[in-house]
């Protein structure tokens, strides 16, 4: 039995991923199961999801603890999710990531190959999904799945309108997937510790790994109109001595600060690497 | 003490009365519906202070109780048949909470009008406590007798009790009232611990905190949340995620087993104040040298006492085991009583439609499993539908429990 | 209570005091979590809260007692319950408030709130309204509005989205000749301040149904989540109220409505009308706020 992990974000589609990956192995005649994370799946926030596939009916019906695939669907998801963990040894990480196998921070007992399944996505697709980009470079970095069938699953999973255009974002990362490579020489990299300190009690998670972009005040420009504060969904901007304070631990960057002050003050700009 | 003639469901009023409950929620269904009214009367005439919400159905009844208990008030409702398969849910909800409220049952089939126990037994597995009365007497005892096993401690779990319908609920008897200042004695003001309020909210949290389980393996000794504690609101958000909701669970069924206990403990009370006991889980009725025993819940039981004189005098030693906790379950009961019988005849008025036999009778069976020597167990299912239940009926049951014992497992029967 | 115009709120005369933690697991740009954090700021921390089955629970940040209602129904029933016991243990201080979805409120949680309601319960029921079921995917519950796209009214070659209009609320409830009913939005939190804090005042059965835009099942940019509640505002889509005992009052009175379709472009679950679609919506939005503004200042019965 071969055991796979998916790491994405809410609305990333790692759910549709591991079941067009699932129903891709059934098509190729083997068993498979494709296990949605419990609980609910909100935008922007980590998710994962499972996938199993071996030649005769699956039993297990628990989690997967031991992979031997990770898919990672977001490059800056390993800065603070311990996406490897449980990873068997020998095992293989496919990252979509701009960079090398190096940039991706990871290291351990296993091999790491990448491909830029968000540039693919974006031209094949005008957007950032990259959970179909992704399964060809899947079938391509571990021949454990072939084009064919993927491409047939898509087609049963997809409608009609799109089907086409996500299959040339599969074709191309199975193109562009760069080789797997041995990291175990490579430094350990320790997960970012979240930054905010306060006991949690499911009252206040730190959400900062949801963001993409993050709100940058000009306090200069700031009026202290107060707008970004009371549209805040939830309290992560604060009203101090002249202007306005992000407190970065609970802010989900869903940009609303930044689109509802009038005098421009606040920018939403990417988060470092 | 004064002595009325009053038929069950006004049984039912007075022990709310006397219990001082003070929020009712109740919708009207037959054969209840005047145990709604006598306690509207009751509560417009002057003679019980309470808020009394009419409402639309029994889902909001059931709730309104429970988050009514959760603010501090002694709450109670009251139902039969469809009205508490409508409530189900919530039912669950109310045990989950752990709120103290006590609900009369005026059992009754689901499409059927008359009497039997399939809607009590349709709750079997929510989590309350299911006592079953054979006369009115008990049903006002019972009542009174209710709060004090739901509000204890040790216990915090809601208590239902079970009355025939129509044979009890519309049925008039003798019932001796206790006076208020006695019952006041036996049963103070509800009173929590840990009251839920704005202001203690962010002490909960901590509280909380304290008692989060974490990982336990099935090997680590089990550390209950102490009753008080498990009754907050943080029970019903998913805190802790599966762990935490799988140790409640266990959490309750301990409450369940230190139940038993108290349901012993406070029907001694009452007998040494009131006079009137019912023998805790189980009564015990010419078992001393029996040969046979039937086993019944409700008013078949007071039935069988009869049947039971009958035989005795043709010198036939049949006993009777009146089961009245059915939930907690008296294993160790009928444990003792299974060793010392040769043959136990289980009536049931009800059935769980799949498997052989009633739900009482299967639980018997599991209960004697462990003994060396196991008496034979029969099962009749009779009584469903309000079907009449007579004393030769029993007579003629307990006189082919003594011709079966001993014999191969008899197949289970219908009267 | 006719007659007498309240003071009207600026966002400086917004209690600074947070009543909600920051962090929860709401979707980013959500404005149910908004909906909560005003309702909650205005109410103050002397409250409890009631929530069922619904994107709420998430909202678990709320510093106030929360009771999640074991059934789905149950919301109107739980408040009851709450509200009375209170005032049996002599602290009718306690605010007693429902978040509720709108499914539990318009769909499955109707009966009991109409019962609640009819009684005069003392409690203040919330309505943050996302126009579907939108924890369980977007499924469309009866406060969906006309022609949009959920996951159960979906659009194809026999079907256009919803079928039917969205179920009036609050006229509904206003009717049960309740003390107070509001709208109010999420972008206007000023005047969804001013309303909470007016209604806190008032004993009996209170309802505020606050249009809360979801960027996830609206197919909504989450930065433009407030700009669409706006936009729903300013073109009539959603327009702000009040009822006080019978008496109907506008709170957003402008000259001139914005087009529809101002609103209605920036929504992904309105992507598919066609032109004449949009008409009839512009139509009969345009004859709906005619309707009020012809009761402006009147008494519905």
């Amino acid at each position: 039995m071969i055991e796979i992990r998916f790491h994405g974000r809410g609305g990333q589609g790692a759910v549709t991923g591991v079941r067009v990956l699932a129903s891709a192995m059934h098509l190729g005649g083997r068993y498979s199961q494709a296990i949605p994370q419990y609980g609910t799946e909100r935008r922007g926030a980590p998710v994962v999801a499972f996938c199993r596939v071996d030649d005769t009916r699956i039993r297990e019906r628990d989690l997967v603890h031991e992979p031997d695939i990770i898919v990672v669907l977001d490059p800056q998801l390993s800065r603070s999710v311990d996406v490897a963990r449980g990873l068997k040894d020998g095992g293989l990480a496919l990252v979509n990531h701009p960079g090398s196998y190096r940039d991706t921070g990871l290291s351990g007992n296993f091999k790491v190959a990448t491909v830029d399944a968000t540039k693919i996505a974006l031209e094949t697709l005008g957007r950032p999904i990259t959970n179909t980009a992704i399964l060809g470079a899947f079938a391509r970095a571990t021949s454990i799945v072939e084009m064919r069938h993927l491409e047939e699953a898509l087609r049963g999973e997809l409608p009609a309108r799109i089907v086409e255009s996500n299959i040339a974002a599969m074709r191309k990362a199975y193109e562009g997937v760069s080789e797997a490579v041995d990291v175990s020489k490579l430094p350990k990299r320790v997960v970012a510790v979240k930054e905010s300190q306060e006991p949690l009690i499911s009252y206040s998670r730190d959400v900062s790994d949801w963001r993409v972009h993050r709100p940058v005040v000009d306090r200069g420009a700031c009026v202290g109109c107060q707008r970004c504060w009371i549209y805040c969904p939830e309290t992560a901007i604060s009203v101090v001595e002249g202007g306005v304070e992000v407190n970065y631990a609970y802010c989900k960057g869903c940009g609303i600060c930044a689109e509802e002050c009038l005098v421009g003050a606040i920018k939403m700009e990417l988060e470092e690497e | 003490m004064k002595s009325e003639v009053m038929v069950g469901n006004k049984a039912v009023a007075y022990a709310v009365k006397l219990a001082r409950a003070n929020l009712i929620a109740a919708y009207p269904i037959t054969p209840q519906t005047t145990i709604v009214q006598y306690l509207s009367e009751f509560v417009a005439e002057g003679e019980l202070a309470a808020e009394f919400v009419n409402v639309e159905g029994e889902i909001t009844a059931q709730l309104a109780c429970l988050a009514g208990s959760i603010a501090g008030a002694r709450a109670f409702t009251a139902t039969s048949g469809p009205g508490l398969l409508y409530m189900h849910e919530a039912l669950h909800g109310t045990a989950r909470y752990r709120a103290p409220i006590v609900m009369a049952v005026a059992n009754r089939g689901v499409r059927t009008m008359g009497p039997d126990h399939s809607d009590m037994m349709a709750q079997r597995d929510t989590g309350w406590i299911q006592l079953y009365c054979e006369n009115n007497q008990e049903v006002l005892d019972t009542g009174v007798m209710a709060y004090r096993i739901a509000e204890d401690a040790g216990v915090r779990l809601p208590v239902s009790f079970g009355l025939d319908g129509y044979v009890l609920s519309y049925t008039a008897e003798p019932v001796e009232v206790p006076g208020q200042e006695e019952v006041d004695e036996f049963l103070p003001p509800y009173k929590t611990e840990y009251p839920v309020l704005p202001e203690t909210f962010d002490e909960d949290i901590e509280r909380y905190k304290r008692h989060w389980a974490k990982g336990k393996s099935i090997d680590e000794p089990f550390t209950p949340l102490a009753a008080d504690e498990s009754f907050s609101h943080l029970t019903m958000v998913n805190w802790g995620g599966p762990h935490d909701q799988q140790w409640r669970w266990r959490s309750h069924q301990e409450a369940m087993t230190r139940a038993k206990q108290v349901i012993k403990e406070v029907d001694e009370e009452y007998g040494r104040r009131f006079g009137r006991s019912y023998g805790g889980l189980v009564d015990e009725y010419r078992c001393e040298d029996a040969d046979a025993a039937l086993v019944a819940m409700g008013t078949v039981a007071s039935t069988a006492r009869a049947a039971v004189d009958r035989l005795r005098r043709d010198g036939k030693r049949v006993g009777l085991v009146k089961l009245r906790s059915f939930r907690p379950f008296p294993r160790e009961e009928f444990r003792r009583i299974g060793a010392d019988v040769d043959a136990l005849c289980v009536l049931d008025r009800s059935i769980s439609l799949g498997d052989e036999g009633g739900i009482v009778y299967n639980s018997v069976r599991s209960a004697l499993y462990g003994l060396d020597e196991r008496p034979t167990v029969m099962g009749v299912h009779l009584g469903m539908a309000g079907k009449e239940v007579r004393v030769r009926d029993i007579e003629r049951i307990g006189e082919r429990a003594l011709a079966e014992r001993g014999g191969a497992e008899p197949p289970v029967r219908w009267v | 209570m006719s007659g007498v115009t309240r003071k009207k709120m600026s966002i400086r005369d917004i209690p600074r005091e947070e009543a909600m933690w920051p962090g929860n697991p709401a979707c980013q740009g959500c404005a149910g979590s908004l909906a909560g954090r005003l309702v909650f700021k205005a109410l103050g921390r002397n409250s409890v809260r009631v929530e069922v089955a619904s994107c709420a629970p998430g909202f678990m940040n709320i510093r106030v007692p929360s009771f999640f209602s074991p059934a789905f129904e149950g919301a109107a029933a739980f408040l009851t319950g709450l509200a009375r016991g209170y005032k049996i243990i002599g602290r009718e201080d306690i605010v007693v408030a429902g978040l509720i979805g709108d499914g539990g409120t318009v769909d499955i949680g109707f009966q009991g709130l109409s019962a609640a309601a009819e009684r005069n319960e003392n409690v203040f029921f919330f309505t943050y309204d996302n126009e579907a079921y939108m924890n369980t995917g977007g499924q469309r519950s009866g406060a969906t509005p006309y022609l949009a796209r959920t996951a159960t009214t979906p659009v194809s070659r026999v079907s256009r989205g919803k079928a039917e209009e969205k179920k009036n609320m609050p006229m509904i409830l206003a009717l049960h000749r309740v003390p107070y009913v509001a709208t109010a939005s999420v972008a206007y939190p000023e005047d969804l301040v001013e309303k909470v804090t007016h209604g806190k005042g008032i004993r009996g059965f209170r309802y505020m149904q606050i249009n809360a835009p979801c960027p996830t099942g609206w197919g909504v940019e989450p930065k433009d989540s407030i700009k669409v509640a706006r936009l729903s505002v300013e073109s009539g889509i959603w327009p702000l109220y009040e009822i006080e005992e019978g008496h109907f009052r506008l709170t957003y009175k402008p000259r001139e409505l914005k087009p529809v379709t101002d609103a209605l472009k920036l929504q992904g679950r309105f992507r598919h009308l066609s032109d004449d679609e949009l008409g009839v919506i512009q139509e009969r939005t345009l004859g709906e706020w005619e309707r009020l503004v012809g009761l402006d200042g009147k008494e519905l019965y």
